[in-house]
């Protein structure tokens, strides 16, 4: 299982045993700094602290020392034995991964004796290693294969084909993601300890001793994480390998765009692979920020879904009432006819979850020169108080990565394992390797860690906020040095949402006013999609409630696919305009539908909950007739007689900074102020409350489907398939 | 050099030979425009489509054979429209037409040569039978 | 004819089969995956008797807070002894029950130590020793015998399910060759009718005596002692007298 202090050691025992909270010790906040000590790489001198391993010492000094089961965000396990290296006065060479520095050692990665060892390591390891590089998927990029070239011997003396043979392995069925061809496998063991730490799901294991060790799972079980697509990155050979891309391409022959994750708020940022304008696979991209080198499963396999249930050509309503495919002409005059006879008020604009800023400020700017006021996003968000005009009542302000350094984490309402399976991933790694706990207030849910359940109802959040309550969490998190309050912005839509909102701006403050760091921020709102933030800083009015009352004449939706506008909530003779890539709840009740092109096919900027703006590239061409969403929205404008001020991406861009300098800030995230103002603002909102607390996403089924492209998705409907069939079975 | 060769009187009963064979002026000026050419000649043969060959040594070698597509090709007349059997004869590969020619082999599996049809409704269109790499969404149609 | 046409045929069949280049791969005798049979899958309960559980909370004493996971083994020996010598995988379940672990993990200690036995066995498990100097002194006699008695193959049950044979590596009783291990008991100094012997003893359910059949009480020689036959000498042997009190 996992290196770990003694004190969580105790806490993942039985709940019986669990100390009590308060008892446990704290890591000091600033450790005083040991002295570094000098060591030699190759001669070259380097200053390290110690503990650091030889590994990454050489690391520091550019010298890349060959590794198999090595990795940086897992525990050492220091088992392949291919990072041997010679160091001066030692007998034997030494496993570089494992061996911290000492004073003055001289480590040589380059002399006979290591080439030697790396030689006979990367021996044994190839006679049990079948040698099917041509059929096997890792081929192109895989560590054995490179490491073979560049370390390993120019002959084999392998003549044991006739007497033993080479070791064979059953292959094992881990679920619908992932390929495994055991034999490959060469025991790094970086699955399980991935499984173990990382993903929380202890289902991987070595099994067996000795030439019969097998890495698997014993019973038939599935591998069923929300992370799971990870060990396919990790396996440096090609026992793991991805289901829906087996066969598909070599990695020579795809061409590698940066871009951006929109399915999960998070913005995590991923590679997308492409070969003849076809998205091929995900791969995540490394950002210490946001995603490390981690991404979700939905991130990483719904990209199929893009080749699914998608709008290839405009179309409108026939006579019969039937969509039938048209000219872009037609539809854009179709939809400027009707959005023209429409009197301003009875205009309403619904942007979805997955809708870029540049198209929600060109949609919004269309209306507004309509005379229209009504633009909204399908989640909502309390207006009352400071509403959604203070940036961070809305945000994720502690941001990501700063999560790790939390000493308490309190979730309000949240499912952080499905709504954003990365920051949950930061959550665990806090609580595995930094000693920090976890107390949920909403329905009981399997985090992958051990936190204290507070209860599901709304009044615990008033009790903590009014200091009344007497439960130990309130005391830890007054005790706490860097408390983390986590809402999850579902809660928000009921009747008490804004009560919920005012309490816990209340709660946030409370604490952040005993912090001796000032600059540690407190209040946290996580949100569920990944356009929610840019609509809102662009001015966009959260839910649509108010505006369906109203009884609109012309809906425009912009990727409006939750299903919170249907044709039952609308006037008889309403026309709705759909403008979105898939064919989902939204097209199928439109009257003039608009392709768009979904996230891979444009070059558009999205905002994550952090509220850090972040640009997806243009990996594929849009199918069929489909166009760029602002472009649409741009062209409708013209032939509506009013024109928008930007014909390109760079104008429009202009138009977003004008907005708000933040939406074009790549990268960055401007740290948010007016915690105080915010909570003064929402004082008069806090009513009791009596609800209980309830979150959409409770289990691994749930998280697989939840937007149009995942939807249209057939790999996660084979996920979902499998989570079923699992929970059936006695493992 | 007769004194009517000098006058270009031969050339003139040529005129009037071409006038004649081609019915007429106004059936000249339909084979000019037709075919942008009118010649006198002898009548060698016609094949299935009702082609009909002409020769005239007269012209010079490469213009002394030459065909009149059938009236009903109008103005869609093709080169790939003469047969195949006409083909050499045209082409001077033989002086001997299909038909006075006995050396010409007749087997069952021969088949009847056909015109070109790029460029018109019948043409072949090239098509895949891999699945498209983007599946379109089918709207559901109302009852 | 029909005979030389069927000939023919073969022979064309034979040419055109190839000859396969196959590989034997090594076997070890369990297997390190878990296959659901009607003795042992995950539905069949397994609980501690009373007894055993007393023995599950003396065992999980020894070890402190924290690390109650290396009461793992003890555990699983426990269940084991309970479950006629055989560790079926719901007791597997169970023990990480105990213990608050991942399944998996009791799985990789249980796969990993070859007396953890994850299948159906005898009542009685004849583990015979067949290393070189239990060999030498006719180790292979033993296991023929026993064979014959039990109508065993190595690594199988017998016929009537009484018996499980074991061919095993060094048990640690070399000076006693040849020796065979039945359940918890050393037979040692055997011959072919003292196998015999024990085996049917053992057919009737009656406990043969334990340790060696030549009649030595343990390791000693055969013939009587032939060093340290002196007397023990006293304290103060071979002390300088300056010392002496």
């Amino acid at each position: 299982m996992l290196r770990q202090p003694l004190s969580r050691a105790l806490a993942l025992s039985s709940p019986a045993r669990v100390a009590p909270l308060a008892a446990r010790r704290y890591a000091d906040a600033v450790p005083a700094q040991p002295e570094k000590v000098e060591v030699f790489i190759d001669d070259q001198p380097v200053h390290v602290l110690p503990g650091t391993t030889v590994l990454q010492a050489a690391a520091q000094v550019g010298v890349e020392i060959p590794r198999f089961c090595y990795h940086e965000r897992l525990a050492v396990a220091g088992n392949c034995r291919m990072c041997l290296v010679e160091v001066e006065k030692s007998p034997k060479p030494v496993a570089a991964c494992a061996m911290p520095v000492m004073k003055g050692m001289r480590v040589k990665t380059n002399s006979d004796l290591t080439r030697k060892a790396r030689e006979g390591v990367m021996e044994f390891l190839l006679v049990n290693h079948p040698l099917d590089c041509p059929i096997c998927d890792q081929g192109g990029e895989c560590d054995l294969q490179d490491q073979s070239m560049a370390f390993g011997s120019d002959r084999s003396r392998f003549t044991d084909i006739h007497f033993s043979g080479k070791r064979a392995v059953e292959d094992k069925d881990v679920g619908p993601l992932i390929k495994t061809i055991m034999t490959r496998c060469i025991h790094c063991t970086r699955c399980i300890r991935f499984a173990s730490e990382v993903a929380g799901v202890d289902d991987f294991g070595t099994t067996g001793r000795g030439t019969e060790m097998q890495v698997g799972t014993y019973v038939e079980k599935m591998f069923l994480s929300e992370l799971s697509g990870n060990i396919i990155d990790l396996c440096p050979v090609g026992a793991l390998t991805s289901k829906p891309y087996s066969f598909a391409a070599r990695p020579w022959e795809t061409r590698r765009i940066d871009s951006v994750d929109v399915l999960d708020p998070l913005g995590s940022n991923i590679v997308v692979a492409t070969r003849t304008n076809e998205v091929l696979r995900i791969l995540p991209r490394t950002n210490e920020e946001i995603n490390e080198e981690w991404l979700s499963d939905k991130s990483r396999f719904a990209c199929d879904g893009l080749k699914r249930q998608r709008l290839v050509t405009p179309m409108l309503k026939d006579s019969r009432g039937n969509l039938a495919p048209v000219e872009w002409e037609d539809a854009v005059v179709a939809a400027a006819r009707a959005l023209r006879d429409c009197p301003p008020d009875k205009l309403l604009a619904v942007a979805g979850g997955l809708a870029d800023a540049e198209a929600l400020v060109a949609l919004k700017d269309l209306l507004n020169r309509l005379g229209s006021e009504h633009v909204c996003t399908e989640h909502y968000f309390p207006t009352q108080g400071a509403g959604t005009d203070l940036r961070s009542s809305y945000l994720l302000n502690t941001k990501i990565a700063n999560v790790e350094d939390a000493d308490f984490v309190l979730l309000i309402g949240t499912n952080t394992r499905f709504e954003a399976p990365l920051l949950n991933a930061r959550i665990r790694k806090a609580f595995i390797h930094k000693e920090t706990d976890v107390a949920l207030v909403g329905p009981k849910v399997d985090l992958t860690y051990e936190y204290t359940h507070v209860g599901d109802s709304a009044s615990i959040v008033k009790d903590f906020a009014s200091g009344t309550s007497s439960h130990e969490v309130m005391k830890r998190l007054q005790q706490a040095k860097r408390p983390v309050v986590i809402l999850g912005a579902d809660q928000l839509k009921s009747e008490e949402g804004p009560a919920l909102l005012a309490y816990t701006q209340e709660l946030a403050h409370k604490l952040q006013e005993n912090l001796q760091d000032k600059e540690w921020k407190v209040l946290n709102v996580l949100q569920r999609t990944a356009s929610q933030v840019a609509a809102l800083d662009i001015g966009y009015q959260p839910g649509v409630g108010q505006a369906l009352a109203a009884g609109p004449k012309v809906v425009y939706l912009l990727g409006a696919d939750s299903g919170v506008v249907t044709r039952e909530s609308l006037p008889e003779d309403v026309t709705i305009i759909y403008q979105g890539h898939h064919g989902d709840v939204g097209a199928s009740i439109a009257d003039i539908v608009l392709p768009g092109a979904a996230y891979t096919e444009k070059r558009a900027t999205y905002v994550n909950a952090e509220g850090r703006a972040q640009q997806t590239l243009v990996a594929v061409s849009p199918p069929g007739k489909a166009r760029e969403d602002w472009k649409i929205i741009r062209a409708l404008s013209e032939v509506l007689g009013a024109g928008l001020p930007y014909d390109t991406l760079d104008e429009v861009r202009d138009r977003l900074s004008q907005v708000s300098p933040a939406l074009v800030a790549y990268g960055d995230v401007q740290p948010n102020n007016y915690f105080a103002q915010a909570r003064a603002l929402a004082q008069s909102l806090q009513k009791p409350v009596s609800g209980k607390l309830d979150v959409q996403l409770k289990q691994l089924e749930d998280f697989f489907m939840t937007d149009a492209i995942s939807r249209a998705s057939p790999t996660m409907a084979k996920c979902v398939q499998a989570v079923l069939k699992q929970k059936n079975s006695p493992y | 050099m007769s004194l009517g060769k000098y006058l270009a009187l031969d050339k003139l009963a040529n005129l009037f030979n071409i006038l004649k064979q081609n019915g007429g002026i106004r059936g000249t000026l339909y084979k000019l425009y037709r075919q942008e050419e009118a010649k006198d000649g002898v009548l060698v043969g016609e094949d299935k489509f009702g082609n009909k060959y002409y020769e005239n040594p007269r012209y010079f070698y490469g213009r002394s054979r030459w065909v009149e597509y059938n009236e009903k090709f109008h103005l869609n007349y093709d080169a790939s429209q003469v047969t195949s059997e006409w083909y050499g004869w045209l082409h001077y590969k033989t002086d001997l037409p299909p038909h006075q020619d006995p050396s010409r082999p007749k087997y069952k599996w021969m088949i009847d040569g056909n015109e070109n049809l790029s460029g018109t409704t019948g043409q072949y269109t090239p098509y895949s039978t891999t699945r498209p790499k983007v599946e379109a969404w089918m709207p559901k149609k109302a009852e | 004819m029909l005979s030389s046409l069927r000939t023919g045929v073969k022979g064309l069949w034979r040419a055109s089969s190839r000859a396969l280049q196959t590989s034997s791969t090594l076997q070890h005798d369990s297997l390190f995956v878990h296959r659901d049979t009607p003795e042992d899958n995950p539905n069949i309960p397994f609980e501690f008797t009373e007894q055993n559980q007393k023995r599950v909370d003396a065992l999980l004493a020894i070890y402190p807070e924290g690390h109650k996971r290396a009461a793992m083994i003890p555990l699983l020996d426990l269940a084991q002894r309970q479950n006629n010598g055989w560790l079926p995988i719901s007791a597997m379940h169970k023990v990480a029950e105990i213990l608050n672990l991942p399944r998996m993990r009791v799985y990789e200690v249980a796969t990993f130590y070859t007396m953890f036995i994850r299948r159906p066995i005898g009542k009685y498990h004849v583990q015979v020793c067949t290393t070189t100097p239990c060999w030498l002194r006719g180790s292979d006699a033993v296991l023929n015998a026993i064979k014959e008695a039990t109508g065993c193959e190595v690594g199988g049950n017998s016929p009537c399910g009484k018996f499980s044979l074991s061919e095993v590596e060094c048990l640690g009783a070399c000076v006693n060759a040849p020796m065979l291990q039945v359940n918890d008991d050393y037979y040692e100094d055997l011959t072919v009718e003292d196998t015999k012997e024990i085996i049917e003893k053992l057919k009737k359910d009656e406990k043969p005596l334990p340790g060696p059949r030549s009649g030595r009480f343990a390791s000693e020689p055969l013939g009587g002692l032939t060093s340290l036959t002196e007397e023990p000498t006293g304290p103060g042997f071979g002390v300088q007298d300056g010392l002496k009190a």
